[in-house]
């Protein structure tokens, strides 16, 4: 049974909700409202005056093939940021995981550089593979690899990726190793008794174990890739060479701060909130659902 | 189908703890072997050992003729009942039982046969296999455990207090029916537990360990009635024994350190001359006397069990209890005194704690 609170006034609980409820109004739903207006409006070129155009931007948006290039681009980058982050967290949190279950507290201070170095590694990432002066550059080049991320659009993607996922690592990994600290020992033990070795242990019982904190992580690097990831390309490719790099917050950026397309821009920014909201009630009605056991 | 042998067995864990100091015994094939002690003491620290989940620091553990110091877990041939289930909670209770089988790559339909016929043993119905182990009472949960045990039809079977998670009447009802069904298999088990009573009623042998040290191994009942210290003496039994501090007088004699005297049969105990002894005498072995003679007894409190009655006082400075049958009156009054025949005292030296 599930204890509630009751309030004796009425309106008590209202007005405790309130500020969580004009904060929300004013910088999410206010915005949110503008942008879907907006995206129903074309501006002129000075943004002096904005005329009633109906669908229109969204029809120019999807006859245009960049929005499509971009929908690629993005699908790319966050499969492969989110799978390449969440398998290298998942390996350095099963390590980490053995040697604290068998030595204890020195050990556990060993997590510390492994949570924190990925989170500066991504900075460095960026100067390392700078194609002038990086150190990684260099040594790329020297393997004989033509490393010029400015004009070649898949290394431009492998570095925004490398740069990305590095940041994701930490975050991976900490919640990672908090679901395998939380797997009782003798879950394992008693599974070694009944034959299986440690791979097919893994496969079969520490990984279904695992599945609420996967399908959690998931989500929100996908979040993490599709949204925020928008300073990273501006200061790694600013989007390209030849637009290989620009995702759909990018292209929303893009368009409506430098290309001064605000109606076309805020149909995208629609889209996106969209997006986003499939995702949410995804992981909800998931979570609730298949992946408790 | 084996037998089990410890020999001189030592653990030290990592930290420098020795929690196993040198322990021996043999278990035969198809036996019941209860190891009790108080928590602490290194019972599960053994069984683990056994089981294959730590490493052994020192000495040798076979099962049948083979020494397994080295051998994987899996491949010693033995099954654990762990003190939580540890069943895997994302697998129905059936995915459970048949686990151990699949990873041995034994074909469906047999495993089929061997998951519903421990099924049937430990009366686990349809409805229950299809269910995932949250689903379960911890009776139920418990029976899962042993049928994920007996599955795979091991060589030997380790229980790591199985019932302690259970609540009194159930425990009861469970340790029979693991009695009865050890009976029935045959197979060679090594039970672990700190209540006496479990392991008073389970064991074919019973080896009660102290702080890391094998105390005394033999048949409950020779335990019960010989036991080899002071520790065992006071483990096993419920009320434990009383014990009364005197030195040996003459032969046959003991003169009490609180006042008054004890006899003892000098038959069974040879101690010298004045050596200062610990006399224990168990609580249903003392009546008492109608008419005034014997140690003084002076009465607290009477417990009121229905299957007798606890009268619990002091003899001679110290704490005493006496068990009496239902069909015995409680004495009235507070001055009584004790009858305690010479075959009911146990002697140990006060030093050592060894029987003399
Ligand atoms: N992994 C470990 N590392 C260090 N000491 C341990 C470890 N496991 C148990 N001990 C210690 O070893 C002793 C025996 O433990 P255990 O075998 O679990 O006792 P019991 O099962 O008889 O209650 C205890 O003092 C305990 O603190
Ligand atoms: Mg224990």
């Amino acid at each position: 049974m599930e204890k509630r609170a009751t309030f004796s006034n009425k309106f008590l609980p209202y007005l405790l909700v309130a500020p969580q409820l004009a904060i929300t109004l004013i910088f999410f739903y206010w915005p949110a409202s503008q942008a879907v207006k907006e995206s129903f409006f074309i501006q002129d070129a000075f943004g002096t005056t904005s005329s009633f155009v109906g669908l229109e931007n969204y029809r120019t948006l999807f006859a245009d093939p960049y929005y499509f290039h971009s929908m690629g681009v993005t699908a790319v980058f966050a499969i492969a940021v989110t799978a390449a982050s969440l398998s290298i967290a998942l390996l350095l949190a099963v390590q980490a995981d053995r040697g604290i279950r068998g030595k204890m507290a020195y050990q556990t201070l060993l997590v510390w550089p492994y949570a924190v170095a990925p989170a500066v590694a991504g900075v460095i990432w960026i100067f390392l593979f700078q194609p002038s002066l990086g150190y990684f550059a260099h040594l790329v080049r020297a393997l004989g690899v033509d490393w010029n991320p400015l004009l070649d659009g898949n290394q431009a993607m492998t570095l925004v990726v490398i740069a990305a996922m590095w940041k994701q690592i930490s975050y991976n990994f900490l919640f990672f190793l908090a679901g395998l600290q939380a797997i009782p020992k003798s879950l394992i033990e008693a599974a070694a008794i009944d034959g299986a070795r440690p791979t097919r242990r893994f496969w079969t019982i520490v990984f279904p174990l695992l599945s609420p904190t996967t399908f959690f992580l998931v989500v929100v690097n996908i979040v993490y890739v599709f949204f925020d990831t928008l300073g990273l390309i501006d200061a790694v490719t600013g989007g390209g060479p030849a637009k290989a790099t620009e995702t759909l917050v990018y292209k929303v950026f893009q368009d409506g701060k430098l290309g001064g397309d605000l109606g076309g821009s805020n149909a995208q920014s629609v889209i996106l909130m969209i997006i986003v909201i499939v995702l949410t009630s995804i992981q909800f009605r998931y979570v609730e659902r298949k992946v408790t056991y | 189908m084996a037998s089990v042998l410890l020999d001189r067995v030592f653990k030290t864990y990592p930290g420098g703890f020795t929690a196993v100091k040198g322990v021996s015994f043999a278990v035969p094939d198809g036996g019941f072997c209860v190891l009790v002690g108080p928590s602490g003491c290194g019972k599960s620290t053994l069984l683990r050992m056994i089981a294959g989940l730590e490493t052994i620091s020192d000495g040798a553990i076979s099962i049948g003729d083979r020494v397994v110091n080295k051998v994987e877990p899996m491949d010693r041939d033995i099954a654990m009942v762990f003190q939580n289930y540890a069943l895997y909670p994302h697998m129905s209770v059936y995915d459970n039982m048949a686990y151990g089988l699949r990873n041995l790559k034994t074909p469906e339909p047999e495993i089929r046969a061997r998951v519903s016929e421990a099924a049937k043993i430990l009366e686990l119905d349809d409805d229950m296999l299809k269910r995932k182990p949250r689903q379960l009472s911890g009776g139920q949960r418990q029976r899962v455990a042993m049928g994920r045990a007996i599955v795979r039809k091991p060589a030997v079977f380790l229980f790591d207090e199985p019932l302690s998670n259970l609540d009194a009447k159930l425990r009861v009802q469970m340790r029979i029916e693991i009695r009865k069904l050890q009976r029935r298999l045959k197979t060679t088990s090594i039970y672990v537990t700190h209540d006496q009573l479990e392991a008073m009623t389970l064991a074919d042998m019973l080896v009660v360990m102290n702080a890391g040290r094998v105390e005394q191994v033999g048949a409950p009942l020779e335990l019960y009635e010989r036991p080899a210290s002071v520790f065992v003496a006071g483990f096993l039994g419920s009320p434990p024994m009383n014990f009364l501090d005197g030195i040996v007088e003459k032969p046959g004699r003991v003169r009490l350190t609180g006042g008054g005297e004890l006899a003892y049969d000098a038959a069974h105990f040879g101690p010298p001359l004045g050596a200062e002894v610990k006399a224990g005498v168990r609580p249903e072995r003392v009546t008492f006397s109608n008419d005034g003679s014997g140690l003084p007894f002076a009465l607290e409190l009477v417990e009121e069990l229905g299957l007798g009655q606890l009268v619990h006082g002091r003899v001679a400075g110290g704490d005493f209890t006496v068990a009496l049958p239902a069909s015995h009156n409680a004495p009235s009054g507070e001055a009584q005194h004790l009858a305690i025949p010479a075959d009911a005292v146990h002697l140990f030296d006060t030093k050592t704690g060894a029987r003399l």
